[in-house]
């Protein structure tokens, strides 16, 4: 499912003292962090703690920012990608994204989830079979597997979330960044995406920034804390939930912020 | 029991709901006035848009025909639409061919690839453009295609002359359709492995396309109505071109060169029907504007979710 194998204990995604400059204001300042094998990291802090920019900068989606400045390096299975001779476009390739808002395309289901595939020009027979499969793993296809041909602007919110969830699968991704993906959604639809959520960190390494402690607690195994740009804290959920050792973090926890 | 209750015990001067103080009063008037007076105000301003139509087509409707409108022969006594008909098609191709080719492109680079400053200008630059008095574009087109070009009065250099008169209508329009594409489209395309140009290809122009064809029509309404820029570049032809480089003419050039003669009796109309003619070609243009930008805003209703 996610590609080549890798060594395990080998982590697919390493951050190193990763600072984000806008002028000379620091929104993020010398995070390190590791993100290994199949799991889920979920990032949680406060409004404005700098989790959207570090998210963002984890696929270089940062640079679409005008004005930012990114130090300190990011490995993807040991490259780094912010090095001038990588392409962004491969980097958000391997390191698909997931955001906020629902934001399908114009078009059908089908070409919604084949869009990645027909970027590097796929064989129509490995379109038809990656985006099967792509569905089958964001929990969509059940519900759409009878009209692939429908508009996607026809879906229910939660709908399109999982259907943006396939499009990022479909190129098969071994990193999936999710910056606050049921914020938009009603409790319904935030259960079925967190049921994906679940199933996708058997299979790839997917890093979730959510303002919600209570999702954090249902669906990672981890969870990091970032405050004021700051990495606070970081350890397995359980741990940092309930025996926080930092006193912001305690603070965050119990409600105390936003 | 209604005394009782302590709500209507306490009641006070500001709790009542009506008021007939005098500016009250004044202002329900003054609304009432408004709600009359607009429609009236907007009869009074269509009503020379109705005038014309309607005499126009008096005059040009008994005496327009099939033959006067395809017959491309100079019989003697009667004056026949063909030639001027034809040439206004063929100028109207090739200047909204190379408008869009022009605008689009300029549209799309002002939009996507620009610095925000150079784009700036570029954007100024086009308005001040699409503000010059056409006569001074014919004269530009007269100087530059007729004369340095060596093309002569001819069906190409009208055609050019009236392209760079479109071409800032096209360009503002792809310029605007690009640049309001909803942020978060954007970035998810480059989220799912979209470079720019793919993105351009496969989104962009896909929700970008109903606005940047409303802006097509719209030039080809102000370009088919010119005069002076064609006057002043093809000669008054008579026969159907048999090239690019061939005199040329154009129904407005036709009312032009006309009008003078078909106010005196005795003169066949043929200003009134390519006068008729033009109105006609506008109006459609203006509905189709209409009908693609309605369908362009039902669409981006689903993106703005």
């Amino acid at each position: 499912m996610s590609g080549a194998p890798v060594p395990p204990a080998a982590s697919v995604l390493s951050v190193q003292h990763l600072s984000v400059l806008a002028k000379d204001r620091p929104i993020l300042s010398g995070v390190s962090l590791d993100f290994a094998g199949r799991s889920l990291t979920a990032v949680v802090g406060p409004s404005g703690c700098g989790k959207t920019t570090f998210i963002r900068s984890l696929n270089r989606m940062v640079e679409l920012t005008p004005g930012l400045r990114v130090e300190g390096t990011v490995l993807y299975v040991g490259q780094d990608i912010y090095d001038p001779h990588v392409n962004p476009v491969l980097v958000r390739r391997r390191i698909g994204m997931v955001f906020q808002r629902p934001t399908v395309f114009p078009m059908s289901v089908f070409e919604n989830a084949a869009f990645g595939l027909r970027l590097v020009h796929e064989s129509e027979e490995e379109i038809d079979k990656a985006v099967s499969e792509a569905l089958r793993r964001s929990g969509l296809w059940d519900e759409v597997k009878d009209d692939l041909d429908r508009s996607a602007l026809s879906l229910s919110g939660g709908q399109q979330q999982r259907l943006c969830i396939a499009r990022a699968l479909a190129v098969r991704p071994r990193v999936l960044l999710l910056d606050e993906p049921t914020s938009a959604l009603d409790p319904a639809a935030t259960q079925r995406v967190e049921a994906t959520m679940q199933r996708l960190k058997e299979e790839i390494v997917l890093v979730l920034v959510t303002h919600n402690v209570g999702q954090a607690a249902r669906v990672s195994d981890r969870v990091a804390f970032l405050h004021s740009g700051r990495l606070v804290e970081v350890g397995p959920t359980a741990d940092i939930l309930e025996r926080p050792r930092d006193p912001l973090t305690v603070q965050f926890i119990t409600g105390r912020f936003e | 029991m209604a005394t009782a209750n302590p709500m209507t015990r306490m009641l006070t001067p500001e709790d009542l709901l009506t008021d007939r103080s005098l500016r009250t009063r004044w202002r329900i008037g003054f609304d009432r006035a408004v709600g009359w007076v607009l429609p009236l105000l907007f009869g009074v301003a269509i009503l020379p848009i109705l005038a014309v139509v309607y005499y126009v087509g008096s005059r040009a409707l008994p005496t327009l025909t099939v033959t006067v409108l395809t017959s491309t022969s100079l019989t003697a006594g009667v004056d026949v639409l063909g030639v001027p008909i034809i040439c206004t098609f063929e100028i109207m191709a090739v200047a909204t061919l190379l408008a869009v080719a022009l605008g689009l492109f300029g549209g799309i680079a002002t939009a996507e690839f620009l610095p925000d400053r150079l784009a700036g200008w570029i954007r100024t630059t086009a308005n001040m453009l699409a503000g010059t008095p056409s006569v001074v574009m014919g004269y530009f087109g007269y100087f530059t295609f007729v004369l340095y070009f060596g093309w002569g009065l001819s069906l190409i250099s009208g055609a050019f002359t009236l392209a760079f008169f479109m071409t800032p209508y096209v360009f503002r329009t792809a310029d605007l359709a690009f640049t309001s594409v909803p942020r978060h489209v954007r970035e998810a395309a480059y989220g799912s492995g979209a470079g720019p140009l793919q993105y351009i290809l496969r989104i962009g122009s896909r929700i970008a396309l109903p606005q940047i064809l409303t802006g097509v029509f719209l030039a080809m309404a102000i370009g088919v109505g010119e005069t002076a820029p064609i006057v002043l570049t093809t000669a008054a032809a008579t026969i159907v071109p048999h090239s690019l480089f061939s005199p040329a003419t154009f129904l407005t050039a036709l009312i032009f060169a006309n009008y003078g003669s078909s106010l005196g009796a005795g003169y066949v109309n043929v200003a009134f029907q390519a006068a008729f003619i033009l109105i006609v070609v506008v109006m459609l243009l203006n509905v189709l504007v209409r009908i693609v930008s309605a369908r362009y805003q039902k669409k981006l209703e689903g993106l703005y979710l």
